[in-house]
This record gives structure tokens, C-alpha cells and sequence, in this order.
């Protein structure tokens, strides 16, 4: 008679000691078994001679364990570091990651949450192979800035985000807590699904769901407090120092130094500001439903006064399975917002004079000549805006004929804006009791609203099927997307009084102006419209196949053909093919006996790939009726309305299209504990929208610009991520050190010759460009004099060829072109804002709860232009280095002698300065209470941390922070006195019960 | 029920899928209308449309790049003028118009090349479509003409300056285009020119609102001055006698209103450009005189084209026009003492001799109490005094010395202003020295007004007078921009001597 006996015990994860669910556990050499339930619990019945049991779960290496006696067996997964089966997120859809042939990384979870900023983006930083992170502004609100393999056009060169299957440009309006990973798509296998809007990269978001079998439901709960403070300030002249120098400009300006004041005006706008984030989310599921629903709060005050960000996040993700085979759901988010946006009161802060008070006897603020109070800024400030985002897609899984899945998602992403901006009427008085020039004489009130839709159907069937040794998946679809928008601006002047409830322009209480005539209409402008970027139709077909040979040959091909009112009736559709191969070394049976590999697998892609980003009336000719169009007739002088025809539009314009080679690697060693990632990219765009001049005769204007595909421009690198992680005596530790070099060189601009072969830009204030781009070298190169030294003496100043205006004591420029003179001619390539090696380096250890995680992050072979130093039309203060000016032959041979401004403040080499750095991105210190404790209070998991982000970083960039760009590529990396991005101090708890 | 359930499944999703790919995929959805924008195709198409293309040709003129680039820099090219502003403003960029230095890339070429073409694109969006449009035949060649007017007065500047450059005639030219010859583009001219006198009203016709558009007179004006550039002086007196018999135009009593603001579409003017007083050409402003307004105290402007001292020394003793041509540091105007800007020597000297003074172009002067003020001046292209002067120089040429001398006398007359004792009639009958008493009398009657420099160049004296100012015969001609050229890909040439 056959004896049965029962076995039980509950299996657990060893990565977090959460209990698992789903686990497979079946009797060794027979199908018979059971699944965990939600405690990770499971009861089975073994029969004689069946001796042992093993568990399964994906993610996790599988154990086997003999039962012998036993009737108890609790079993610790280890997390299975062959990644190999880990199912990675695709465009529409999923693969095993063993039988990717794409360039994807992921990013989980828990590197989401750790950076303290309203932007899930910002935590790519360091993280992944291939993607620079950096910030146009500190200001708390502003969008961050990726770039994905390079900068590979002059226009838009942003990825793509789609969330829940929603195409996006920006995620802001995620919390980073919904967020379940992010995909990066990187080579042109994964991205040339997204046709027309791959090109840039494409960031996949997943947030969360209840897992399916977890039918206990989990609340979380989450609070984090942060401090933030300005990592360094500028060294800037004191007041003594700025006497002594001016005196050396302008003899006897001051003649007691030490009598002056001296006002430290970085000290007065920077404050410590507190950043508040807490999230509460339940999820669970039921067998017919998954859900998740999560609501957060995010408050961050800025360094600066007067700029802050807040936003609410509800975030409801349901799934319902109506039959066997239909399953609807929805992922939808809604988030209002509110952010205030301080006045540029950084570059006034650091042209402010020392000498000047900011405030007089009396408590009024003192003037600042020429730059204006930065406190009186402040505090007339009032510039708000505010918002509702709601972003999400209802769906449904039709699973038919067995092997098919239909799914049909509609979507939508409504935005809803307004601003808000008011100045009151002050003047700031000068000593002598004149106004200064820091002066609103009229209140002034500015309101706006804008609101854009876009709706997204997007439809597909997929084949998935095993035969024998083929694994096929097939793809196939159509999509369909419309976005528009209008904008009402409307500013007017002269409210009566400034108090915040008669900040309306109907206020019918106009202010009667005593210092001209009576105001009665204060309404100054209406500007109503539609922004072109955002007014387009995309009607798209899609097409992938994924072809796996015995576990060992890998095959895709995939093929989207894109139509869009972007472009003219005969260009509209563009066609955006792929391909790629890769080979399982390791399921080769030559390749099962070396032991120390664990992966080794290479793959190779091609693909071309599209981007879209443009204005739409690019195509068009349109007609101009302005003030310019109007002539002047009669003894009256009447303007007469005239309307003619605008600069031409290009109706044969078609897609940026960029070609994309990849080869990879994927390497695994000593059962994966030292696992590498290998990436060789190479990206050519060609026919880059490029603004040219066209020939004089067609009539288009002084300087007019049509828009052709004209620009090629090269991105190509090496990429790696190379991790090790073990566990030795109960510490677990990983060390991962991922980055890439990038190679970034322009092939064509438009014409070969004169001013179409180039493209200028990053204009400074003063209106100079400073950047140029053109073949040969890398988009938004810095263009200026290049200097040797200092004029020592007259017979130096003799024998070189020079500027009239320069005297001895005065920059050396160098003759580039050996002409003899010095002039514009000479100007030459002085910098590149793209830096040719990106890296990061993560360090991770836990022992017993207590986990230690650091993240740096690098940038190397990039240049910074010191904007803010150059345009100096007035005497302004001056960066500390100008106490080592030249003051007699011998003195300096790299600062020239004082000077408010002037020739030696051209753009030339001496702003240039290294934007390499390396940075303590973000350091954690988390405690995690034992369950035993916790079990007795029923909580699942309590963890409590410190944190600190940008804590440290090594840079000799003079600026506050090496981090900074501009999302027009023409334009950066010029400091022109950018918000700082600050420092943070946070405590965290987070409550799982 | 299943199975039923299982079939329908089947059956919706294939027509969820048939419908997809077939009916919504049906190309309206792409197609969108820009937004707030009228398409050139559906423009112009009526009446109202026509007139509203024919005042943009109008604008155009207003285009501060007009004037030769900004700046007027036919007058600093001349005797008449210097750079003026402060010795070191534009030094670079105007500067060498003045000391006859200049390069293909020089700045303002190829901004003011730009601007009348323009200027031309805009009359020929009325000659290409309002023959299309339906309206009374009377009204569509009074638009026609305005239009071919104003594209004969483009494309004679143009042939003026740089000779023999692409002759568009559509708002759609082709690519490629190379140089016509000049007589090609004087032959447009003519043709232009002579639709509009076809089909011009007088200058009487008009009502006192539309004064300022093209008359028969103004077309009539520039014929005759197209055939004194094309040295036809029998039909240059024929055009210029049209204008003074048609008794449409007289002098101004005041010869500072020939210019002035009390002047603006008066008796004198046969063709100006009108604006506003408005700083911005988009708020109906001209920047013309803006350019050249005083400097310092008042504040008028920039003071480029400053009057030279050979210009000064060269009027006859006591001719008002000197005052009235020159703003004099110390001189009263509108109440207010010039003063002058501290960054302007008032005197500069070389080697002891002075050679240049600080004081302005009085011809754009408006009074008023601000910058803006100077944005209302109306530049003559076209006055009465011209046409009266072209008509004495053709009839010497003509050999008709007693019929010249009428005209010309009544210049000096004028400039007189009734004091006896000045500026005495000419009685020469010689016609060589007569040609020469007609081209002075044309420099200081139409000074620092944009004519001397051609003036000097198709009379044969350029060489003479201009070149102690470093002037060489390739200046006849001005290099065409670098910037077309190199856009043409080689199918531009360069005028002669420009090859550098």
C-alpha cells in the first residue's frame, strides 16, 4: 500500500525575504505538483519513492531538495542571475531576454526612486549604458533632458516615452513609485517599431500592477523628506577686491576700499528648500482581476524663492478577465500641478556689483546699477503656472484561435495649462533718490491657457507559437494618433491694486494713471493660436517577426510604414525596415563544457529609423498680413492693409531618417556572478531638416531660411555594462560599471560652401553666436578666438599680427588663418558640448537588512562655454581668478589686465573650460526591520533610509554645476547663469503591509 | 453558447481588423489645415484679395534693407558724403563704401539684393494672379500697373547697382537662374514702365487716401530716367515733358518742404514712400532716416551719411540750400540746439586740414520730440525737381541749350526763395559746359537724397571726382554678394572685376 505523506512550507525570496506566491513546486521526475498561494505557503502529497521536490519560479534558480524525513521544508529562492529568462519589455509587446536581438536596458524599480525629483527620467542618469542625462534648469518643474546614443539631428533630439502603450514626450506627470521598470530601446531591432518617432531612442514605461495570484492586497506606504541646499557657489570678486580692480580701470573711483560694502548676493538668493514626497498604493488581485492604485504627493521648494513644483498623482491600473479568452483593462494616470518659476535671478546675482547694498537704512531696496536688485526681483516675482495632465488607455485581449492575441488599446493624453504672471508697479531708487532703471511703472498681468489632446487606437495581432524546435511570434498591426492643441495668451497692464484676488483683466477697476492719461482699456495683447509642433494625424502599420531556432538562432525582422500630416500628400508615408540576428552560444553543445561561461551570446542589428519631430508648417507656403505688409497712403498717413506671399514652404520635405548598426555581446562568467553587455553602435542621419538661405531672386526675404533635408550627422560607440555580484558569508554585494564613448561629427550641413554650409547658434545675450556646426565637427561646436598668452610688452604687441584694439596687458589672439591680421576669419573651433565618454559606476552591499547602495556618475571629453562672463556691456562684478590679472610685464601670461568688458571678453578659448566630472549621484543607507518583529504588528516589510544625492562632485568647472544643457543642440552646454541643480538631504520610510 | 461566444470573437475581430486597415485608414484623416494660416494656394482670389497684394507691394519700400541694405551707402560712396556716426561705429561694415575698400561679402550687399527681390516676388504675386481673379477689367490694370511700376522702379535700382543680375518675372522662378544682360533688364524696365503709363491715373485722380500709390506721372518720370541712364536722351526729354506738361506737378515755394514732413505727397513729390512715426517698419515705421539722424543731443538716430566738407564748400556762395541740406552743430531746429554726440569729434583734422565735421543730413529730418519721429520721414524717391533737372540735361543733349536753360533756371529760382541777390540764372549756351553747370546743379539740388554716386558714374565723371576717394571703374558696378554667388552654385558671375 502506498504511504502518502504531506509536506508543507512556505518559499520565500532571498533578495528581500518576501514571501514568494507562484512558485512552482513539483515532485522531481513526475508533472505532479502544486503552486504557492499568496503567503508563499504550499502543501503537497508526496507518495513513497517519490524523495524529492523542486521549485520553480521565473526569476529565481530553480532548487531541487531531497525530503528524506522531513515534513517541513521552507525554501529561500536565490534570484537567478542569469537574467537570461527575465522577460524584458518590447515595443508592443514582451520577449524572454534570451531571445532579444535588441539594444534594451532596463532600469527596476527600486533605481527609479531613488533620485528625490518629480521626473522618473532623471534616475537614467548613470544607469544605463548609452544615455546622458543633464538639466536645462535647477528650477524645480523643469523637464530633464536625455539624449539616447548621441545628439543625431540639429532639431528635436529627444527620445520618446510610451507609458502603458501611450506615445509621449514627457513623463512628468508620473510618480516614480507607480513606475514597475523602464525599458531604454537603443539600436535600431527595438526601436524601428516606432517607425517615424524611433529615432531618438524610445524609453518604455511600465507601471504597476497586482500580480496575478497575489490575492492578498498590499498597501505601501512611502514618505520622504529632503533638503535641498546649492551645491558650490561661484568665486566672485568681494567688495574690496571689486573697489581695488575698478580703481585700476577707472582711477580714484574709490578711495577708501575698506569703507565699502561688500554683498555676498549669492548668499541672499540661495536658501535651503525642503522637498516632500509621499505616496500611499494598494494592489492586489482577485482571480478574475488585477489592480493597482496609487496616490502620491510631491512638493519641492526651489533653492531660489519663488519657485516651487507640487503635484498629485492618482494612478488607477485595473485589469478584469471577462472569459477565457477576453481580458480588458486600464492604466490611467491623473496628475495636477502647480509650479512657480523664480525670475533669472542667478546671472543677476553674480553681475550684481559687491558694492552695492541690497537693501538702504530704511529697509527699501538698494539699487544695482545696470543688473537690477536680484532680492527686488524676487520679490516682485509672481509667475505661476498650473495644470491637469491626464494621461491613459482602456484595452482589451481577444485571444482567438488559440495562438492569437488581438489587443486593442485606445488611448488619450489631455493637458490642460495656465499661467499666470504678475508684476506689480515699484521702482527701485538709486542713493540719491532717483528712480533706477529697476522700474515697473504699470502693474502688468499676463494670463494664459493652453490645452492639448492627443488620442492614440492602437491595434495588433500577435501569433505566438512553439513547434518543435521554432519558437515564432508575429506581429501585426495598425495604429492611428491625433494630437492638437490651442493657446490663449492675453497681457494687459494696470490693475489697481496688487492683491491676488484682482488679478483678472475684466477687473473693472482700472487704475487711473496720474503720469499719463487716464487707462482705460488695460488689455495690451492677445496672442491666440495653435503651437504647430503639437497639430498632426499619424496613421501607422506595423509588422515584426521574431524567429528562435532551438534556443540558439535568433531572427527579427520588423517594418512600420508611417503616414503623417506632417509632411506634403506625396511624401507622407515613409517606410522604416529592420533586422537582426543573434546566436545562444551557450545551448551549442561544443560550448556546454566550458564550465566558467555561463552566457555567451552576440547578436547584430541594422535598421532605419525615422524622426518626425517638426513643425508641420514647414510644407507650407503661407500667406504674411502684418504692420510690414501695410503700406502708408494719403495726407491723413494711413496704414492700408496689404497681405503678400510668406518665405516659401518646402512641400517636398520627407523624414530625418537615421541608419543604425549594432553589434552586441552578452557575456556571462562563473554562473553569472560576472555578467558584461557589449554594444558597438554606429547611427548616420541623413536628411536632417536644415534651415537654408535660398538664392536672393526667389524672393524671399533678407536671411530667409527654407527648411530641406539637407544635414547628415554621425553618432557611433562602444557601450558596456560590465556588473559582479556575489554573496560571501551573508553580504551580498554587486559593483556594476556601465558606460560609453561616442564619437559625434557632422557629414553634411546643406550647401558646400559659404553661409548654407553652416549652422550658428547659441547666441549669447548680447546676441553673438557662439556656436557653429558644420562638417567635420561635432553639432554645436564652440566657435571662437583662440588666445597664447598676453601681450607682455610693445615690441611683443609689434611682432604679432593683432586686433587695433588691443594694447599690451590684452589677450594674445592667434593668427589661425596666417593672414597677418587679426579678424572674425580667425575664429575657430574651441570646444565641443558632447562629451565623448559617459559613464557610471554603481556599488551595492547589504547585509542583515542593512543595504549600502552608491551610484557615481561621469562625463568626460565635453566642453563648457562660461556664457555668463563673456557679455559684459557693463561694469559687472568679475569671477575671482581676474585678482591674478596682468599688471606689468611678467605678471600673468593667461589673465589679461582689468577690463569692464571689451576685447578681451570676446568669444574666445579663455571661456572655455572642461565639463568632465564625476559625481557621488546618489549614496543610500536603509535599514530594513526584521520580519520576525514585524510580524508580530502584521507588517510585511518596514524600511527606513538616509540618502544623499549629489553629494560630492569633482569637477573644475567654475560654475555651480557641470550637469547643465540646453535641449537645443546648436545651443549647449553655455552657462549663461543657469538655476543650480542642488543638493539633497533625505530621510525616507517606507510601511508594506 | 460557447462556441457561439468563441465564433463571435472570431468574426468581430476580423471585422475589427477589416474595417481598420480598409475604412479608417482612408487618407482624410491626414489631411489637415494648418491652423490660423491661409494657404498661398487659396490666395489672392478676389477683389478685396487683389488690393490687399497690391499695398504689400507697397510695404515692401518700407523695408529699412530697401535702402540699399540699411544704409545709404550710394551717398557715402559719393563726394557728397562720409560714414558719418562715430569714427569707430560700423567702421568695418560701412566704412568701406566710404573709402571704396569693400568685398564681395561685404555687409549690406547682400542684404539689400535680398530686399528687392523682395519687393519684386511681391509684384509679381499681383501681375502672376490677379489676371486670374474676377473683377472689373478698369481695377485689375490699375493693380497690374501699380505693380509693373513698382517692379521697373526694383529692377532699376537693381541694374544700377550691379548690372546684369537674374531677371524674375513670377513669384515661382525657376531654379538655377543665371545673369540676364542689362539690356535685358532695362528692356523690363521699359516695358513695366510703360504699362503703367498706360494704364496710371494721374495724379489728380487719386483721392487725398491714396496718395502715395504709382501715377502716371511717376511712371512717366522713371521712363525718362531710365532713358538718361540709357544715355536715350530724345526720349528722356519726351517722358520728362510729359511729367511737366501735365500739369500735375510744381515746385515747393519752400524748398525744405521738397523733402519735409509739410511736404509729404505735396505738389513736388511724384513718387515717395509714406510711413508712420512709429519706431518698427511692422508698426508702419521706415528706418531710413532713423539711420542717419543726429546723434547725441538731440537724439534722432545713428548719424550715418554724414554731409562732407567737400559737399559744404561746394555750394555757391549764400545757396540756402547748404543750410537746408546740412544740420550744423549749434543749429536750432524744432527749438532745440544740435548739440552733437561727445563719442564725434566736431572737427577732424589731418595733417592740420580739417576733413570732416560733425553735422548731419537735414533732407530726412522731421521735427517732433522723439526717435520715432524720424521713423515718419517720407523718402522722395521721385520729385518734380529731378524731372525738371533730367529735362534740361536731355535738351542740352538735344542740343536744345535755350529749352534746357528754362528748366534748369527754374531750379534756381526756386532755390533763390525770392533773394535776388543769390544763385543767378545760367546763360551759358555752350553744351559741354552746360552739361557740367546741370550735374552741379543736380548734386546740390538733390544732395544727400541717393543720386549723386550714378549720377557721377553714367555721366563719366565717377573717375574724376571719386577717385582721391580710392574709387577704380569696377565700382561702376557693385561685386554681387558672396553669399548669391555661392548659392548658385557657380551659375551667378561675378561683374568684372570683382573676382577676388
Amino acid at each position: 500500500m502506498a504511504q502518502t505523506r504531506t509536506i508543507k512550507g512556505k518559499v520565500t525570496s532571498a533578495e528581500d525575504n518576501q514571501s514568494l506566491p507562484g512558485v512552482n513546486v513539483l515532485v522531481t521526475g513526475t508533472t505532479k505538483g502544486t503552486v504557492t498561494d499568496v503567503e508563499g505557503a504550499y502543501s503537497l502529497d508526496l507518495q513513497t519513492g517519490e524523495t524529492a521536490i523542486s521549485f520553480s519560479f521565473i526569476g529565481y534558480k530553480t532548487q531541487t531538495i531531497e525530503v528524506s524525513a522531513r515534513t517541513t521544508i521552507d525554501v529561500v529562492l536565490q534570484v537567478d542571475a542569469e537574467i537570461l529568462d527575465e522577460v524584458v519589455v518590447v515595443g508592443y509587446g514582451v520577449q524572454k531576454k534570451s531571445d532579444l536581438t535588441g539594444a534594451i536596458s532596463s532600469v527596476k524599480e527600486s533605481d527609479i526612486t531613488r533620485i528625490p525629483s518629480f521626473n522618473a527620467a532623471q534616475s537614467l542618469q548613470g544607469k544605463v549604458a548609452g544615455v546622458q542625462v543633464f538639466n536645462s534648469s535647477g528650477q524645480p518643474g523643469a523637464l530633464p533632458i536625455i539624449r539616447v546614443r548621441g545628439v543625431g539631428t540639429f532639431n528635436n533630439s529627444s527620445p520618446i516615452y510610451v507609458v502603458d502603450g501611450v506615445i509621449l514626450d514627457d513623463i512628468s506627470f508620473l510618480n516614480a513609485a507607480d513606475i514597475q521598470s523602464m525599458e531604454v530601446l537603443k539600436d535600431a531591432s527595438s526601436t524601428a517599431i516606432f517607425g517615424s518617432r524611433g529615432a531618438n531612442g524610445v524609453i518604455i514605461v511600465t507601471t504597476k500592477l497586482g500580480k496575478a495570484g497575489q490575492e492578498k492586497t498590499v498597501v505601501s506606504v512611502s514618505s520622504e523628506y529632503s533638503v535641498q541646499q546649492v551645491g558650490k557657489t561661484i568665486d566672485l570678486l568681494n567688495g574690496k577686491d571689486f573697489g581695488a580692480i575698478t580703481n585700476e580701470i577707472l582711477p580714484n573711483t574709490y578711495n577708501n576700499l575698506s569703507a565699502l560694502p561688500n554683498t555676498d548676493w549669492q548668499k541672499l538668493i540661495f536658501r535651503n528648500a525642503p522637498i516632500q514626497n509621499y505616496q500611499i498604493s494598494i494592489s492586489g488581485a482577485s482571480p478574475k482581476s488585477q489592480f493597482y492604485f496609487g496616490v502620491g504627493y510631491f512638493n519641492q521648494q526651489g533653492i531660489i524663492p519663488k519657485s516651487s513644483y507640487e503635484r498629485i498623482t492618482l494612478k488607477f491600473n485595473n485589469t478584469y478577465t471577462l472569459s477565457k479568452s477576453v481580458k480588458l483593462g486600464n492604466n490611467i494616470t491623473l496628475a495636477p500641478f502647480q509650479q512657480q518659476v523664480a525670475p533669472d535671478v542667478v546671472y543677476s546675482a553674480y553681475r550684481a556689483q559687491p558694492l552695492r547694498v541690497p537693501y538702504y537704512n530704511d529697509g527699501t531696496f538698494g539699487a544695482v546699477p545696470n543688473v537690477g536688485n536680484p532680492l527686488a526681483q524676487l520679490a516682485y516675482s509672481n509667475n505661476f503656472n498650473k495644470g491637469l495632465r491626464l494621461v491613459g488607455n482602456v484595452f482589451a485581449d481577444v485571444t482567438f484561435l488559440k495562438d492569437f492575441l488581438f489587443h486593442s488599446s485606445f488611448g488619450a493624453d489631455l493637458q490642460f495649462n495656465k499661467s499666470n504672471d504678475f508684476t506689480p508697479a515699484y521702482t527701485v531708487f538709486n542713493p540719491d533718490g532717483t528712480p533706477n532703471q529697476q522700474q515697473n511703472l504699470l502693474s502688468s498681468l499676463g494670463k494664459g491657457s493652453s490645452n492639448s489632446s492627443t488620442w492614440i487606437w492602437e491595434n495588433t495581432v500577435t501569433f505566438n507559437k512553439q513547434i518543435g524546435d521554432h519558437r515564432i511570434n508575429i506581429l501585426g498591426g495598425y495604429t492611428m494618433q491625433e494630437t492638437s492643441n490651442e493657446f490663449l495668451n492675453i497681457r494687459g497692464s494696470n490693475i489697481i491694486r496688487d492683491l491676488p484676488e484682482l488679478r483678472y483683466l475684466n477687473n473693472p477697476l482700472y487704475f487711473y494713471d496720474p503720469t499719463s492719461n487716464p487707462v482705460v482699456n488695460n488689455l495690451a495683447s492677445i496672442n491666440n493660436g495653435v503651437d504647430a509642433n503639437l497639430y498632426y494625424s499619424l496613421i501607422s502599420y506595423l509588422f515584426r517577426v521574431n524567429y528562435t531556432l532551438k534556443d540558439k538562432y535568433l531572427f527579427t525582422a520588423s517594418f512600420r510604414r508611417d503616414g503623417s500630416t506632417k509632411f506634403s500628400k506625396a511624401n507622407r508615408f515613409g517606410n522604416f525596415p529592420s533586422v537582426a540576428v543573434g546566436w545562444n552560444t551557450m545551448n551549442e553543445k561544443f560550448m556546454q563544457d566550458v564550465k566558467f561561461l555561463t552566457n555567451l551570446k552576440v547578436r547584430a542589428s541594422w535598421g532605419a529609423i525615422g524622426n518626425e519631430k517638426i513643425n508641420y508648417l514647414k510644407q507650407y507656403s503661407l500667406v504674411t498680413a502684418n504692420g510690414a505688409t501695410s503700406p502708408v497712403f494719403g495726407k491723413g498717413n494711413n496704414l492700408n492693409s496689404g497681405a503678400t506671399f510668406d518665405v516659401s514652404g518646402n512641400p517636398n520635405l520627407i523624414w530625418e531618417t537615421t541608419y543604425q548598426t549594432d553589434i552586441g555581446l552578452e557575456v556571462g562568467f562563473l554562473n553569472n556572478r560576472l555578467t558584461g553587455e557589449f554594444d558597438y553602435f554606429n547611427k548616420q542621419t541623413k536628411d536632417i531638416l536644415v534651415p537654408l538661405r535660398t538664392q536672393g531672386y526667389f524672393g524671399n526675404g533678407n536671411g530667409a531660411l527654407i527648411t530641406v533635408n539637407a544635414g547628415t550627422v554621425l553618432n557611433r560607440g562602444f557601450e558596456f555594462n560590465v556588473a559582479w555580484q556575489d554573496e560571501v558569508k551573508g553580504v551580498k554585494y554587486r559593483i556594476a560599471f556601465l558606460g560609453n564613448t561616442l564619437h559625434n561629427e557632422v557629414l553634411a550641413v546643406g550647401g558646400t560652401k559659404g553661409i548654407d554650409s553652416t549652422l550658428v547658434g547659441g547666441f549669447l545675450g548680447s546676441g553673438q553666436p557662439a556656436t557653429l556646426s558644420r562638417v567635420g565637427l561635432p553639432i554645436g561646436s564652440f566657435y571662437g578666438f583662440k588666445t597664447n598668452g598676453v601681450f607682455q610688452n610693445d615690441a611683443e604687441l609689434k611682432a604679432y599680427p593683432h586686433d587695433s584694439n588691443a594694447g599690451v596687458g590684452d589677450l594674445r589672439i592667434v593668427d589661425v588663418n596666417k593672414d597677418g591680421k587679426i579678424t572674425d576669419a580667425d575664429r575657430t573651433y574651441i570646444g565641443s558640448p558632447i562629451p565623448t565618454f559617459i559613464y557610471g559606476f554603481n556599488f551595492q552591499v547589504g547585509w542583515k537588512g542593512i543595504e549600502l547602495t552608491t551610484d557615481f556618475q561621469g562625463q568626460y571629453g565635453n566642453q563648457i562655454l562660461n556664457g555668463k562672463e563673456i557679455v559684459r556691456p557693463d561694469p559687472y562684478n568679475f569671477e575671482k581668478h581676474v585678482i591674478n590679472r596682468w599688471t606689468g610685464e611678467g605678471t600673468s601670461a593667461t589673465e589679461p589686465r582689468a577690463s569692464f568688458g571689451g576685447y578681451n571678453y570676446s568669444i574666445s578659448d579663455r571661456f572655455i573650460q572642461s565639463g568632465a566630472y564625476i559625481r557621488l549621484r546618489s549614496l543610500t543607507l536603509a535599514y530594513s526591520l526584521p520580519t520576525a518583529w514585524l510580524q508580530k504588528v502584521t507588517l510585511k516589510n518596514v524600511k527606513i533610509y538616509v540618502r544623499g544625492t549629489n553629494l560630492f562632485t569633482k569637477s573644475s568647472f567654475t560654475g555651480y554645476s557641470p550637469d547643465f544643457g540646453s535641449g537645443d543642440v546648436l545651443s549647449n552646454n553655455i552657462d549663461n547663469g543657469t538655476y543650480p541643480v542642488a543638493k539633497v538631504y533625505s530621510v525616507g520610510l517606507n510601511v508594506t503591509f | 453558447m460557447r462556441n457561439f461566444r468563441k465564433n463571435t470573437f472570431k468574426n468581430t475581430s476580423r471585422f475589427v481588423l477589416l474595417a481598420l486597415f480598409i475604412s479608417v485608414g482612408c487618407q482624410d484623416f491626414l489631411d489637415k489645415k494648418p491652423q490660423g494660416q491661409l494657404l498661398q494656394a487659396s490666395f489672392p482670389v478676389s477683389a478685396s484679395d487683389a488690393l490687399l497684394v497690391d499695398n504689400a507691394a507697397y510695404a515692401s519700400l518700407r523695408n529699412w534693407y530697401f535702402h540699399s541694405g540699411g544704409y545709404p551707402i550710394l551717398d557715402i560712396m559719393s563726394d557728397d558724403a562720409r560714414k558719418g556716426s562715430s569714427p569707430a561705429d560700423q567702421l568695418n561694415t560701412i566704412g568701406p563704401y566710404d573709402n571704396f575698400t569693400i568685398n564681395t561679402k561685404q555687409d549690406g550687399l547682400d542684404r539689400w539684393w535680398s530686399a528687392a527681390y523682395q519687393s519684386i516676388r511681391s509684384a509679381n504675386v499681383v501681375i502672376k494672379y490677379v489676371p486670374t481673379i474676377t473683377m472689373s477689367d478698369s481695377m485689375k490694370n490699375q493693380y497690374l500697373a501699380e505693380a509693373k511700376f513698382l517692379r521697373g522702379l526694383v529692377y532699376f535700382d537693381l541694374v544700377r547697382a550691379w548690372g546684369g543680375i537674374p531677371l524674375v518675372t513670377t513669384p515661382d522662378p525657376p531654379l538655377g537662374l543665371g545673369n540676364a544682360t542689362a539690356d535685358e533688364i532695362y528692356a523690363q524696365i521699359i516695358e513695366d514702365l510703360n504699362f503703367a503709363v498706360a494704364h496710371l491715373p494721374k495724379q489728380s485722380a487719386y483721392s487725398p487716401s491714396n496718395l502715395g500709390r504709382a501715377t502716371q506721372g511717376a511712371a512717366n518720370a522713371y521712363l525718362a530716367k531710365a532713358y538718361l541712364f540709357r544715355k536715350d536722351y530724345v526720349n528722356a526729354e519726351k517722358y520728362a515733358l510729359e511729367v511737366i506738361n501735365s500739369g500735375q506737378y510744381s515746385l515747393e515755394p519752400n524748398f525744405n518742404n521738397a523733402n519735409g514732413l509739410a511736404g509729404n505727397f505735396g505738389v513736388e513729390s511724384i513718387f515717395e514712400i509714406g510711413a508712420l512715426p512709429n519706431d518698427g517698419n511692422e508698426n508702419g515705421g521706415d528706418q531710413y532716416a532713423n539711420t542717419q539722424g543726429i546723434r547725441g543731443s538731440p537724439n534722432r538716430g545713428w548719424g550715418f551719411n554724414r554731409p562732407s566738407i567737400n559737399l559744404i564748400d561746394s555750394f555757391e556762395p549764400n545757396d540756402p540750400r547748404k543750410d537746408a541740406t546740412v544740420i550744423f552743430l549749434g543749429e536750432v531746429l524744432d527749438g532745440v540746439p544740435t548739440v552733437g554726440d561727445a563719442t564725434c569729434p566736431d572737427t577732424t583734422k589731418v595733417n592740420g586740414v580739417i576733413i570732416e565735421i560733425e553735422c548731419y543730413n537735414q533732407k530726412i529730418w522731421v521735427p517732433g520730440n522723439s526717435i520715432s519721429s524720424e521713423w515718419g520721414h517720407h523718402r522722395r524717391l521721385m520729385r518734380y525737381a529731378d524731372v525738371l533737372l533730367m529735362e534740361a540735361e536731355a535738351s542740352n543733349q538735344n542740343e536744345k541749350t535755350a529749352q534746357a536753360l528754362i528748366y534748369l533756371n527754374k531750379i534756381r529760382l526756386r532755390a533763390r526763395g525770392g533773394n535776388l541777390a543769390i544763385l543767378p540764372d545760367i546763360t551759358e549756351t555752350n553744351q559741354g559746359l552746360l552739361r557740367d553747370i546741370i550735374l552741379n546743379e543736380r548734386r546740390h539740388e538733390l544732395a544727400m537724397e541717393g543720386h549723386r554716386f550714378w549720377d557721377l558714374v553714367r555721366t563719366g565723371k565717377a573717375a574724376e571726382v571719386l577717385s582721391p576717394l580710392g574709387y577704380t571703374s569696377r565700382y561702376d558696378l557693385l561685386p554681387i554678394p558672396q553669399t548669391q554667388l555661392d548659392l548658385s552654385q557657380g551659375r551667378l558671375k561675378q561683374n568684372t572685376g570683382w573676382n577676388n
